[in-house]
């Protein structure tokens, strides 16, 4: 099993100490950055010395990355922003499936907004959350940290929140998020992975795998590959040429293109690395959360039957809603997969935890996908 | 009474140990100030205090929801945590991920009543989560409710040695579709004590033990849900002295397709299964809406099962039955498990296997005993059976006015069969039935891939008197049930 919670010894206590220290100082000297690893994670987010909010916009401090994925990973339409820092003079090591082995003392950082009106996204933002992975010496570890913008800092808050957010969303339909901050436990069910050889459990990160990681992006005017930036930096070490490097689906295309104007394979693709990156976290052979399903929806899962194709669920429990199997080939109407992944239903929900609302272009992909499939029935009489 | 983790203290502010250590505004997380000094009013906690327990302990404020959320995500290893009698309303689960914790609380009341004892109340919940949600070795709960949970009531995953005591996990409203699936649910859990507790009204089964190794089931009472007690892809199993009436079914045992943890060794015994009856309210499609009302107990794709000294009465349509997987997943390939997937003990099993020898399917009901249990009144015909309980209508369509027989063997899978005549009805699945007539029993065999094909008649089933050769067998081909070792 994991380690317990590390909680700061005395959180004010050390504020204060650190305030103290910090106004003793001189001001040339660089505050501490990141988490100090013996104290634990701090009350609030500013002692981290990570980032800042004004209001409008995050600033990162010196040292700390801004980085995007390929795939959507959905969250009642909230606006993301990623960032990573690493201690001074580490970098992480490259893998090719799995998540970088970043060294300890990493911080990664994910911020959740949602902006009043999806159609202006950079004004009126409401800044809700920000959730920090922690890599300690043993394990990484999950926080979720609420804004308080009067206080104007992030604070630990262990037992999460729930909390009701109006917006207007891009088609300016107006929608409501029952929006869930994760307590700290419930992290665990996203971030957790089982080690098959040796049966413990372990917290990973989701996104920062080479295949999401491995875009372009456009800052400032300059494009540059994202994990070429990283390796440029020293921040990546071990990584092959870019060309032999897997990338997920951009989904910038799609949006770009539409669905209707994907062709076959590549609907395949994104559909794959849609329920990779949304569903795969617990829906794979090792995903503590997801094992008991036997439904496997990593993108590099190639058995048909564990990827839901005329599987019936173990227990889809009213998750079924009359519909028999996970995937009915060419009849997304009669599949479980798209009703459990569109319903908003309590109880039926999928992903069980970080959507209260429908993601209406992901459910168009899903659709497309199980509807261009070869037509089947899954019906088979039983055999004498 | 000792405190350790500081926020915890902190927070729930009540522990003098902590606060004095502080200058009075150091809570600055805290949302709950309901508590109490030290640990507040002893009458609050008279089941299970802080004051008897060794080690880090935290007691919870009556009531106080946030104390006891900050609680248990401030967990460290082998916390006691207990809480006051009083109702604790949440909208969102109670998520457990250490190792060694207690949970008490002070008593789960009488089902009917959801303001005694210890009350978790979900009924206001507005994410989709479970009531009570563990991850952890050496878990302990005992003495509280859970009530009204989205999902389902208790459950603990992927975890070692594991006791529930004197839990009541109920949902408010009657035989409705939308309570949650499980009440208490211990799943791929590995020695797993589950006794004294309660499970009311759950929309899929009240006591779900599945994919379990090493579990044993006693004493508890499951009422008004769809499956009473569901012992489900488990090995070694003890499961006695349960109490299931007004259930769909009552007592049920069964694998399904596709899960490599393959069940075996179930010893049920002892048990009251009663009036099981009720109309089937399960989620259209979900596997126990398959379950006909009238259902004391079946054995479906399972092996090495022994069902003896129960007390069955009054359901209305059979009692007890042996049955092949097959006739809910027609296809045998999704049965297919690869051999080096299979988790668990699978010796002495004689599964089936493929061509290549590299898989084994497990839709086969095979190494069955049942004997020695009372049968009164069964089998009166359920007429709130529906088109989605195939077997139900299939044995009311075939016996018509007569009452089924109490116990009942689909014979899937037999070389042979024949109505008339024993020598000619093979028993290649070790089916053995020592039920007496004189205890109500009888017995049928009843060729169901025929009798589906052909929806026959009465006449054309295998009904013998006692000894029922050739089912007649008084033991299992490969030694006697193994008792689960926790």
């Amino acid at each position: 099993m994991r380690p317990s919670l590390r909680i700061t010894a005395h959180p004010l206590s050390i504020a204060s100490l650190a305030v103290a220290l910090a106004s003793c100082s001189s001001d040339s000297r660089e505050p501490f950055r990141g988490v100090d690893l013996a104290a634990g994670a701090p009350e609030n987010l500013s002692d981290m010395n990570l980032m800042e909010w004004d209001g409008e916009n995050i600033t990162y401090a010196p040292g700390v990355e801004r980085y995007e994925l390929n795939s959507w990973l959905f969250s009642d339409y909230s606006l993301k922003d990623r960032a990573i820092y690493m201690p001074e003079g580490t970098a992480a090591t490259y893998r090719d499936e799995e998540v970088f082995d970043f060294p300890v003392g990493t911080v990664i950082l994910k911020s959740f907004m949602f902006p009043a009106d999806f159609r202006t996204p950079t004004e009126n933002i409401d800044l809700v959350e920000t959730r920090v992975l922690v890599r300690f010496e043993d394990d990484w570890e999950a926080f979720p940290y609420v804004w308080d913008h009067e206080l104007g800092d992030a604070v630990l808050r262990v037992q999460g929140d729930v909390r009701i957010i109006d917006f207007i969303d891009d088609a300016g339909v107006a929608k409501t998020s029952n929006y869930l901050v994760p307590q700290k436990n419930q992290c665990s069910e996203c971030h957790l992975l089982k080690d098959l050889a040796t049966d413990e459990d372990y917290m990973t990160p989701i996104g920062p795998k080479a295949r999401h990681l491995n875009r372009a992006n456009t800052s400032a005017g300059e494009t540059k590959n994202q994990l070429v930036h990283l390796q440029a930096h020293d921040l990546l070490v071990g990584m092959p040429d870019l060309a032999d490097v897997g990338a997920a689906y951009d989904f910038r295309e799609l949006l770009a293109e539409g669905v209707a104007n994907l062709d076959g394979p590549t609907v395949e693709t994104a559909a794959r690395d849609y329920l990779d990156i949304n569903c795969a976290h617990c829906h794979n052979p090792a995903g503590v959360s997801g094992i008991s399903s036997q439904l496997f929806l990593n993108y590099d899962n190639t058995d048909a039957f564990h990827l839901g194709v005329c599987k019936k669920p173990g227990s889809a429990g009213k998750g079924g809603e009359g519909r028999t199997y996970d995937i009915v080939p060419g009849d997304p109407e009669a599949s479980i997969l798209i009703y459990r992944t569109e319903t908003e239903e309590l109880g039926a929900m999928m992903p069980l935890i970080g959507r209260s609302l429908p993601h209406e272009r992901g459910m168009d992909v899903l659709r497309a996908w199980v509807a261009a499939m070869p037509p089947d029935d899954c019906e088979v009489a039983p055999s004498p | 009474m000792r405190c350790r983790p500081l926020l915890s203290c902190l927070a729930l502010s009540f522990a003098m140990a902590c606060t004095s250590t502080g200058d009075g505004d150091a809570g600055g997380t805290a949302d709950g100030e309901t508590g109490g000094e030290d640990g507040g009013n002893a009458a609050d906690y008279p089941l299970h205090s802080c004051a008897d327990v060794e080690g880090p302990c935290v007691e919870i404020p009556a009531g106080d929801s946030d104390a006891l959320q900050v609680a248990v995500n401030s967990l460290e290893d082998d916390t006691t945590v207990i809480l006051a009698t009083g109702i604790y309303e949440f909208d969102n689960q109670v998520t457990i991920r250490a190792d060694g914790i207690t949970f008490w609380g002070q008593g789960r009341g009488t089902e009917g009543s959801f303001d005694e004892g210890t009350i978790l109340d979900y009924a206001a919940q507005t994410t989709q989560s479970n009531g009570v949600d563990v991850v952890g070795d050496r878990f302990t709960i005992a003495d509280l409710a859970i009530v009204d949970a989205k999902k389902d009531g208790l459950r603990i995953e992927d975890s070692d040695l594991v006791t529930i005591q004197r839990v009541r996990a109920t949902w408010r409203a009657v035989g409705s579709t939308d309570n949650g699936a499980y009440g208490l649910y211990p799943v791929k859990v590995s020695r797993v004590l589950m006794e004294d507790s309660e499970a009311y009204n759950s929309a899929d089964a009240g006591i779900y033990v599945g994919q379990c190794q090493h579990a044993i089931v006693r004493n508890n009472i499951a009422m008004g849900n769809v499956a009473g007690i569901e012992i489900e892809n488990t090995q070694f199993a003890d499961v006695y002295g349960n109490y299931a009436e007004d259930n769909t079914g009552g007592l049920v045992i069964f694998d399904l397709p596709g899960n490599p943890v393959v069940g075996r060794d179930v010893s049920v015994h002892d048990n009251i299964v009663v009036n099981n009856n009720r109309t089937n309210f399960a989620p259209q499609g979900s596997t126990v809406a398959a379950i006909p009302p009238g259902t004391g107990t079946f054995a479906m794709a399972s092996r090495r099962v022994e069902i003896f000294d129960n007390t069955y009465e009054g359901n209305n349509s059979f009692d007890i039955a042996v049955i092949s997987g097959l006739p809910i997943q027609g296809d045998r390939e999704k049965w297919k498990l690869s051999k080096a997937e299979l988790v668990g003990d699978v010796t002495g099993l004689n599964l089936l296997e493929d061509d290549t020898g590299e898989f084994v399917y497990n839709y086969r009901s095979d190494n069955a005993f049942v004997h020695g249990n009372t049968h009164t009144d069964t089998g009166a015909g359920a007429p709130n059976t529906n088109f989605d309980q195939q077997l139900g209508l299939l044995l009311q369509i075939v016996y018509g006015a007569s009452p089924i027989d109490a116990i009942l063997y689909d014979g899937w899978d037999e070389t042979s069969f024949d109505a008339m005549d024993p020598a000619l009805n093979s028993n290649d699945n070790h089916i053995c039935i020592a039920d007496t007539a004189a205890d109500g029993a009888t017995f049928a065999s009843l060729n169901m891939e025929t009798l589906i094909a052909n929806s026959g008649v009465l006449a054309d089933l295998f009904r013998p008197a006692e000894p029922y050769a050739p089912f007649d067998c008084g033991d299992f081909v490969s030694g006697p049930i193994q008792p689960p070792s926790l």
